[in-house]
């Protein structure tokens, strides 16, 4: 058939087809589309369009939207054509109002009562089409209006109208699961349809419904088990065939749904087995859809209540996909490493190098599984390798979304593993510089307060260490341009609390350092707030150490910069910083001690500290207190809260207040309680009060008295916290995140590892030699194969840097034991083909461990004329035997490729 | 939901069908399309041939000039919707004999509807040929 088809096409539609074609730019193709537009406008709007000519239009509008540009103008002529007659025309009217409409467009409303006279039709062509529409434009409201309709149809005579009345119904499943809930047997009932294309389709909404909820649909498993059984003894139609491949999508979707039924469950997954295994050793392993299917079993099997049979042969077509060339195949093996490690975590072992040759790949894709699979069997044992591979690869990608992802993950790790505290503050201090403004704030004050907390333990010395070393490696970042936000809170906060603690550091150097970050990140409110905060500590402890303060010229600019800011938040903290600048040394060592920043702020709610003075007010004949629940007898202003008193003060009410009573006894006047009825102000109000309460007494209690207003004096003291409850701590620094007007300025990093080279990481890997492969390779799956993953927090704490000591020695030894076996097993992969006497040679350096499981899997060994010393080696003897499928597989791909489809130029 | 969208778009990447199984603005498929094209452009032939991208993971195939691309979620199998893309193309071979790029274009709407027949509220729901273009043969009788 040629391309050109007369189809009625008219010379218009040709000449817009080609010329579209023809384009070779953007700009080009946006001007054809736009002088389109006018000319459909013009078209659509007259009347007495002939209607084979209208069906043209709409496919012309598609293009347009298809192109990127809106065709909204022409939308109500799609609607219209649904209406048609004829059966072409209608089902192009459907096609165009799927494709142009959402499901909440208001044009839809015009279609349902069309759809419904379309169910109803005698052509089970049109029924097919009105089912299509339904299935892509009905949404919650409108189910009802359709949903027995849909229903009598699952009925139908033809087999295509009853595979899509029961996609319909999964449709209103996934809109409205409590539409249908009532109809589920139905699905039940196609599944045994005579027509496997209905059956099929049954499956999808089957596969829902059992992914919510297994148990309703254990009693399936015999049923799923004998379709697949009689699928994969060609049973269906050879239409269904691909490939040689008896229905392969249908073999696929009913291992999904197995999978799921067997997922922690034995008496299920033993039904399976069988059936697995038979699949399995069906499938022709030299094309991709058979691939596709071995795939899907191992998926399946590694879901399922394992299977010792069934796991070595998932672990066969494993090392198969590993070895393959072809990367999509290698991809798979990857994946499916990673799902079987869960069961077997030996299993990675034998592919390591294979891995790791995934990891250097340039096909990032690849390289990213590759990653995902090293996240799964990271322990503790090679979490410092991984980490460290991780932050590398993060350092140098772009996407955005990766990049959060894997930073998370590298959190993640490093907190469930971290080897020691030194090693963790470091990590982070790596993802916050490339990252930072990707993680959650909540790993910044996790940062925080390890290095706060340090170790737990009596041992200071080690404590301080930390510190000096997060304090000069920070000193050395603070001045990098571009920063991320978060990163430089934390900075700024530790540079606060232990910056001059070990006396290396003097407060000016310290206090300069922070200005210049304050300065450099001016638009960054949360930033100064940490820094200026940052500032006040340092002083008071200088203070508090009996030096003589002189403020560097630049702080004294800044603080008065932010005197006047607009953030109130900062205007606070320069006011306190001033504030606490001018007292004397014994009283600011009280508000900011040092180092007592985990040290639980106690909270004296009954202000005992007061008592002495409100004793002597007494003496000089104040009021005394009387708390609020006595008070409502003794006085008529609180009549109202009788009504009502259920209700808390502190709770905000919604009703008007009353009328105060003119007839208000003046005798009772009872300053402190009047004043707590009108402003009911948490405590510390009161402190700042109290310095003059025998004066504004009288004052307060006329005024309230006679009109009730809102008591504007002393409310700029509301926002001050009272001096006592400033003392440092990391919570309090939580509540910095909150402050209004902060903007965020995306600063990631941009690729700079030589920054980050230089600044803290002389661990960082060389570029890799083989050799240097295999110690990778030793490092990352050599280890102590303890996979138990310790909670986060208690577990970095438990951990001694004297462990960490003896923990490295260990890994070191692992690493050059396995550097001892390595060599033997080094040839690079164009050396595979040698095979024979590469077992032989190395026979003498037997591992034990390598022995020992051996035996375990000897029957997979004994397949192998000679019996291998370790598993590498066996895949090197294996390969030779896998050199031609390959080959048949590639050619038979590029077959693939050149008969599908001739260049467009022929057209 | 499986396959989010299917797109067919040549080496300059112009769109030549698009079909999305979720709602997705005018601007939003722009950039989507835009993005992904460029992503899959770049990559080689031994390269896989499928590609992550936000939240989707797309497997692509080339023909000639014309690249199929479909958006997965993560629960798909990679490799068998790549199969699907060339059961799609062996369906359309069979239709229009030897399919290029521009008999996708003059019967846009017939390459639709066999997407139809193939995939409803993004499941894979007909493999079979016959059973796929049975349905636009008697169309093409009837008119």
């Amino acid at each position: 058939m040629s391309s050109q088809g007369g189809f009625g096409h008219s010379k218009e539609f040709l000449d817009l087809v080609k010329s579209i074609g023809e384009t070779r730019s953007k700009a080009e193709e946006d001007r054809i589309v736009l002088r389109e537009i006018d000319t459909l406008k013009s078209r659509l709007s007259s009347p007495n369009t002939p209607k084979y000519k209208l069906k043209e239009y709409l496919i012309r509008l598609i293009y347009v939207e298809m192109l990127g540009h809106d065709a909204s103008f022409g939308y109500i002529h799609a609607v219209k054509m649904t209406h048609d007659e004829s059966l072409l025309l209608k089902r192009t009217g459907y096609l165009a109002v799927t494709l142009f409409l959402n499901e909440d467009h208001d044009l839809i409303i015009l279609i349902v009562n069309t759809i419904q006279k379309d169910l109803r039709s005698d052509n089970y062509l049109v029924v097919c089409a009105a089912l299509n529409a339904v299935c892509r434009l009905i949404n919650e409201e409108t189910i009802p209006a359709v949903l027995p309709q849909v229903v009598e149809l699952l009925g139908h005579q033809k087999e295509a109208v009853r595979k899509k009345a029961v996609m319909a119904l999964h449709r209103f499943y996934q809109r409205a699961p409590g539409s249908v809930s009532h109809l589920i047997s139905n699905f039940r009932k196609r599944l045994c349809d005579n027509d496997p294309g209905v059956m099929a389709a049954t499956l999808c909404p089957l596969f829902d419904l059992i992914t919510i909820d297994v148990n309703s649909f254990k009693d399936l498993v015999v049923s799923f088990v004998n379709i697949l059984k009689q699928v994969a003894e060609r049973r269906l139609p050879k239409s269904y065939d691909y490939h040689q491949m008896p229905a392969p999508f249908i073999q696929i979707k009913l291992m999904k749904i197995l999978s799921l039924l067997g997922n922690g469950n034995k008496k299920s997954s033993e039904q399976m087995y069988t059936i697995l295994g038979d699949t399995m050793r069906k499938c022709d392993s030299a094309s991709n859809i058979g691939n596709a299917v071995l795939y899907e079993c191992i998926c399946c099997i590694s879901s399922i209540h394992p299977n010792p049979k069934l796991l070595e042969s998932a672990a066969d077509t494993i090392s198969k996909f590993l070895k393959s060339d072809n990367h999509n195949l290698k991809y798979l093996g990857i994946d499916a490493l990673g799902r079987v490690i869960r069961i077997s975590p030996d299993i990675a072992e034998q592919h390591q190098l294979a891995v790791i040759d995934c990891l250097e790949d340039p096909d990032d894709t690849l390289k990213r599984k590759t990653f995902d699979l090293l996240y799964k069997m990271t322990k503790s044992s090679n979490v410092e390798v991984v980490v460290d591979r991780m932050i590398d690869n993060m350092i140098s990608i772009n996407d955005r979304h990766y990049k959060t992802e894997i930073a998370s993950r590298c959190v993640e790790l490093a907190e469930q593993f971290a080897p020691s505290n030194q090693w963790f503050i470091q990590t982070m201090n790596k993802v916050f510089e490339h990252a930072g403004d990707l993680v959650n704030t909540k790993v910044a004050h996790n940062l925080m307060r390890l290095i706060a907390e340090g170790f737990g333990e009596d041992d200071d010395t080690v404590d301080s260490q930390l510190r000096s070393s997060a304090v000069e490696s920070y000193l050395r970042i603070i001045g990098e341009p571009k920063l991320p936000s978060t990163f430089l809170q934390v900075i700024c906060w530790v540079l606060g609390e232990y910056g001059t603690a070990d006396g290396k550091y003097s407060a000016s150097y310290i206090t300069g350092k922070l200005c210049d970050a304050a300065e450099a990140h001016s638009t960054d409110d949360t930033v100064k707030a940490y820094a200026v905060t940052s500032l006040m500590k340092i002083y008071s402890f200088e203070m508090a150490a009996g030096r003589k303060v002189d403020m560097l010229p630049e702080c004294q600019s800044l603080v008065e910069e932010l005197l006047a800011s607009h953030s109130t938040d900062l205007q606070q903290r320069a006011y306190e910083l001033q504030a606490i600048i001018g007292l004397d040394a014994r009283a600011v060592e009280n508000i900011m001690p040092m180092d007592a920043n985990c040290e639980d702020i106690e909270i004296d709610k009954k202000l005992s500290f007061l008592d002495a003075y409100a004793q002597d007010s007494l003496e000089k004949g104040a009021q005394p207190y009387i708390p609020e629940d006595e008070r409502s007898g003794l006085s008529n202003i609180s009549n109202f809260r009788t009504q009502d008193h259920e209700s808390s003060t502190h709770a905000l009410r919604f009703e008007a207040y009353e009328l105060p009573k003119p007839s208000v006894p003046p005798k009772v006047p009872s300053v402190v309680s009047s004043s707590a009825e009108l402003v009911p102000v948490p405590e510390p109000y009161y402190v700042a009060e109290v310095h003059q309460p025998a004066k504004s007494s009288p004052t307060v209690s006329s005024s309230g008295s006679s009109e009730l207003k809102l008591r504007l004096d002393g409310v700029q003291k509301k926002w001050g916290r009272p001096f006592s409850s400033t003392t440092p701590s990391t919570s309090s620094s939580d509540t910095f995140e909150s402050n209004n007007g902060t903007t965020r300025h995306e600063s990631v990093s941009s690729t700079k590892s030589k920054v980050h080279d230089v600044s803290y990481d002389s661990r960082k890997q060389q570029p890799e030699v083989s050799s240097e492969k295999q110690k990778l390779a030793a490092s990352l799956f050599g280890g102590a194969s303890k996979s138990d993953r310790k909670l986060s927090h208690s577990g970095q704490k438990v951990l001694k840097t004297n462990n960490h000591g003896a923990h490295k020695d260990n890994l070191a030894k692992a690493a050059s034991s396995s550097d001892i076996i390595k060599p033997r097993s080094q040839p690079p992969p164009d050396l595979l083909d040698l095979g024979e006497p590469t077992v032989t040679t190395s026979a003498p350096f037997v591992d034990p461990f390598k022995q020992l499981e051996d035996m375990s899997s000897s029957d997979r060994s004994a397949t192998v004329a000679n019996p291998p010393p370790n598993a590498t080696i066996a895949h090197l003897t294996k390969q030779p035997s896998k050199g031609p499928n390959i080959e048949e597989f590639l050619e038979k791909d590029a077959l693939v490729r050149q008969v599908g489809v001739t260049p467009s130029g022929t057209g | 939901m499986g396959i989010r969208f299917i797109l067919m778009v040549n080496k300059q990447g112009q769109t030549r069908l698009a079909q999305y199984y979720e709602y997705l603005t005018l601007e939003e498929r722009r950039a989507l399309e835009g993005e992904i094209v460029r992503k899959c452009l770049a990559r080689t032939e031994q390269q896989c041939s499928f590609v992550e991208h936000r939240n989707y993971k797309i497997v692509y195939r080339r023909y000639a000039s014309l690249f199929f691309l479909v958006g997965v979620d993560n629960e798909e199998n990679e490799l068998a919707i790549l199969e699907f893309i060339h059961l799609l193309v062996e369906t359309m071979d069979r239709h229009f004999g030897n399919v290029c790029e521009l008999d996708i274009m003059f019967h846009l709407e017939k390459a639709h509807f066999m997407l139809e027949e193939m995939v409803m509220n993004g499941c894979i729901v007909e493999t079979s040929k016959a059973n796929i273009l049975s349905p636009i043969q008697l169309m093409d009788k009837a008119s």
